[in-house]
């Protein structure tokens, strides 16, 4: 009962997370602010991949072969977590990753040539420019 | 209290209770036994790749062409940001003192423990949890160390600029690629595994190509991160006054 709980409560708190950071993202006016809301959300992402492998055995294992012999994937099968999801995370991150520093480079940037990060005055010249 | 935090906390106490209403009203359960694809991987990892470490041979063989294109991903977004950055010449030498001798003294200790670290899980990372990109981040963390207690200058007064660091990736992305297409000249598939490489060097298990992807992966990301941290950390100042050179 009380895992049950625990597994539905984390899937709760992984969508209010997830809420939580789209709202940052949307709403903030400091591009800063709307990255790390980002990073936020991809990191809820990557757990709640990570929770699709999970399973509810003890104990819980990394999916790794400590020897050749024949019990051992026997064992692993029973108590290893699924590996799948992990190399996905894994590739995710580092994506994530190099993204982010992509994005950080722009707002520096931008920061430089405009004094400001704020999305609302960054875009004011645009929208300017437009009506004229 | 403003009207943000108070939609806060009813989210808050509606995410704590209303699991309590799923786990008594549905037949939701905990997944007990692990999926088939998962296990297919688990059973025949070392059959199949040579690697004891599940994660690995997905990462390198079973889905190594994700991972590949995922390394092109990686490459031109870094090659975006420098884009953005872009430098003719390395911002002129100032001398700084940075911190005091004793924590200039334990930084030493701590880069040289994360630099040996670093190559442990690199070099098993075909045996364990690990690999390149966790072992190439864990490098490129020394350099983000080595700014605040020394300066950046010390970085490049030591040869290691931002020029010579791309230089090392694009090599390092190179092998990675050639890695992946020597086996196409022998007739076999893009990124074959064991049908090309040994899985055996000596007594020592290398599980083929893995450990090789693993070896330059840690190469590129290290090289990568490094670059970025120092065109991060390269003052303020010195951009205001190019860009006052080249009228913006």
């Amino acid at each position: 009962m009380l895992e049950k709980y625990t597994y539905v409560l984390v899937v709760f708190v992984l969508a209010l997370n997830a809420l939580i950071s789209i709202y940052g993202i949307v709403y903030r006016r400091s591009l800063v602010k709307k990255l790390i809301a980002l990073t936020i959300l991809s990191d809820t992402v990557f757990i709640s991949i990570i929770l699709v492998g999970f399973t509810l055995t003890h104990p819980l294992v990394p999916p790794v072969y400590t020897s050749m012999e024949a019990p051992e994937t026997e064992f692993l099968v029973k108590h290893a977590s699924d590996p799948l999801p992990q190399a996905l995370v894994l590739t995710g991150i580092v994506i994530g990753l190099a993204v982010n520093a992509l994005i950080a480079f722009g707002i520096i940037q931008a920061y430089r040539l405009s004094g400001t990060t704020d999305a609302r005055k960054l875009i004011k010249p645009l929208v300017e420019e437009v009506s004229e | 209290m403003t009207k943000r935090t108070l939609i806060l906390l009813a989210l808050l106490v509606a995410s704590i209770i209303s699991p309590l209403v799923v786990v008594n009203f549905t037949p939701i359960d905990i997944p007990r036994a692990m999926r088939e694809l998962g296990r297919y991987y688990v059973v025949n990892t070392i059959r199949d790749t040579a690697s004891p470490e599940a994660v690995a041979a997905v990462v390198w063989d079973y889905r190594g062409l994700d991972t590949v294109y995922e390394t092109v991903v990686l490459y031109l977004a870094i090659v975006g940001g420098l884009a953005v950055f872009r430098l003719s010449k390395a911002p002129s030498m100032q001398v700084v003192i940075g911190l005091t001798v004793l924590s200039r003294t334990a930084t030493k200790i701590i880069i040289l423990l994360i630099s040996s670290i670093s190559a442990a899980i690199v070099l098993h990372g075909h045996l364990t949890p690990g690999g390149g990109f966790p072992g190439g981040s864990a490098l490129a963390v020394t350099s983000m160390l080595i700014v605040p207690v020394f300066s950046v200058h010390s970085i490049i007064e030591r040869g290691i600029t931002s020029t010579r660091l791309i230089a090392i990736r694009g090599l390092a992305l190179t092998a990675l690629g050639l890695v992946a297409l020597l086996p196409v000249f022998r007739g076999l598939e893009l990124v074959t595994n064991q049908r090309f490489y040994p899985a055996r060097v000596g007594f020592i298990t290398v599980s083929g190509s893995i450990s090789l992807y693993n070896l330059f992966e840690f190469f590129a990301v290290a090289s990568g991160f490094t670059a970025v941290a120092l065109y991060l950390s390269i003052p303020e100042e010195w951009y205001k006054e190019r860009f006052s050179e080249h009228g913006g």
